[in-house]
């Protein structure tokens, strides 16, 4: 619940160095992105920040871009509404894209943000399978200047980041993936809209039936996205074999880390999460054949 | 209190108020402006009984703050109707009984107006997609669908 009368500072800088300022400054205050995370623990009285350092005003952080190099940069306050419509991003990238479309549901979708949402990490969120599986970097701006860190280890815990006091997130930048692959997200949940019981999310190339690139994360499955380096490395570069994709499916579980919750049980993802990854790969294969 | 002045438009009306840093814009529509169309449902943003549009678009009311809404145009349920008149929606969703208990009614007719500004024939599939983030706990989904789909159909008649 929100209180009239406690005594919240209110700040809309216009660049990322006074954002950063602001947050230095003030130990109690919290960056506000789109809301659509913050607003809501905010209301259910889960943090009572001393400050709130908006971000609307940043242009900076609005933008979507392609590089020289074709890697894809998006900016911390992209809405999901934008990411899901993203022409910045080409074949596997494709993956962020997928992930946007499949987040809750359109009024939020026009309000959250990337920024906001990775910063919060939920682990059952879908960017961040996303952004682990496309090898994608985070770029931060903080008390001691800017830096980058890959995804996969910027999702550090439970609701815990790389994140340190008066960081903000910038963007996110993807690489360029292999020309022809596809990206690929798999969410299943509840209801629409729900955050995930489980998630997929897939990068393939193929070679007529031989894998070129493969690269796959499960999200909602432990304290952070589970990448699988071992499948990955057996199947590329082979014919893809039906075979061979259920025995490593089989030996996933292993590697998940995850809990009961109210939307499923730890033994039901363990379950879940091998014939979800199959799937994927089929549909993937399946959609680079229909195009080839 | 302390309060910030924010300046907007509500339903076509300049409006400059003070708020609370800690606002909802839910709660300024409903406790200073008096526009109690919107209901605050889950304070969380899943329901959908909130939902308004900010500039254009069907947004949370109750994930908003208004202090960060300086200079936006907000619509509201209270708006749709042009005068006197219901817009396409709201008369559909009379004409085909789309209400049971009505609390969801304000963020379904908001959310399904603006996918009508995009969607001209929309398949049913659609509309369920539109429509996924407002929640109706009397479950009556089947006439809120067949109220779109008659102000999509009516709408094409005029148009055609």
């Amino acid at each position: 619940m929100t209180e009239p009368g406690i005594d919240v500072a209110f700040h809309r800088p216009r660049t990322v160095e006074e954002a950063v300022a602001l947050l230095r400054g003030d130990d109690g205050a919290m960056c506000l992105a789109g809301g659509a995370t913050l607003v809501a623990m905010m209301n259910a009285a889960l943090v009572e920040p001393s400050g709130l350092v908006s971000l609307s005003g940043v242009d900076a952080l609005r933008n979507a871009e392609r590089l020289q190099d074709g890697s894809a940069r998006i900016g911390a306050m992209r809405k999901h509404c934008e990411t899901a419509e993203e022409t910045v991003l080409e074949n596997g990238q494709c993956v962020l894209r997928e992930a946007a479309r499949q987040i809750a549901n359109m009024p939020v979708r026009n309000m959250g943000t990337i920024g906001g949402s990775i910063a919060f990490f939920d682990p059952a969120a879908d960017y961040p399978p996303a952004l682990v599986a496309a090898d994608a970097v985070v770029e931060i701006s903080g008390p001691d200047g800017e830096r980058t860190v890959p995804a996969a280890e910027f999702f550090v815990g439970w609701y815990e980041t790389a994140l340190g006091p008066g960081d903000i997130v910038t963007a996110v930048r993807l690489p360029a993936a292999p020309k022809g692959s596809i990206g690929l997200f798999h969410k299943l949940a509840r209801v629409s809209g729900d955050f995930a019981t489980a998630s997929i999310a897939l990068i393939l190339a193929m070679s007529g039936e031989t894998v070129t690139h493969l690269a796959i994360a499960v999200g909602a499955c432990g304290p952070t996205p589970v990448r699988l380096p071992d499948i990955e490395a057996e199947l590329t570069g082979k014919v893809l074999d039906g075979a061979g994709i259920d025995r490593l499916a089989m030996t996933l579980a292993d590697k998940l880390d995850p809990i009961d919750d109210v939307r499923a049980s730890a033994e039901y993802r363990r379950l879940v999460a091998p014939r979800m990854v199959k799937r994927a790969i089929a549909e993937a294969a399946a959609t680079l054949r229909g195009v080839a | 209190m302390s309060g910030l002045s924010v300046a907007m438009t509500v339903n076509g009306q300049d409006r400059s108020l003070d708020v609370p840093v800690t606002q909802t814009l839910l709660e300024t529509l409903r406790d200073q402006l008096a526009l109690t169309g919107a209901k605050r449902g889950c304070n969380q943003g899943v329901c959908g009984a909130c939902t308004v549009m900010v500039d254009g678009k069907p947004v949370r009311g109750c994930l908003s703050l208004t202090v960060n809404c300086d200079g936006a145009e907000v619509t509201t349920v209270e708006g749709l109707a042009d005068g006197g008149a219901l817009s396409g929606i709201q008369q559909a969703m009379a004409d085909t009984n789309a209400v049971q208990c009505g609390f969801c009614t304000p963020g379904m007719l908001v959310s399904a107006f603006a996918f009508l500004r995009e969607a001209k024939t929309p398949s049913v599939e659609e509309i369920q997609y539109a429509l996924s983030g407002n929640l109706c706990r009397c479950s009556g989904y089947r006439k809120i669908i067949d109220a779109v789909q008659l102000a999509a159909d009516r709408s094409a008649e005029v148009s055609s």
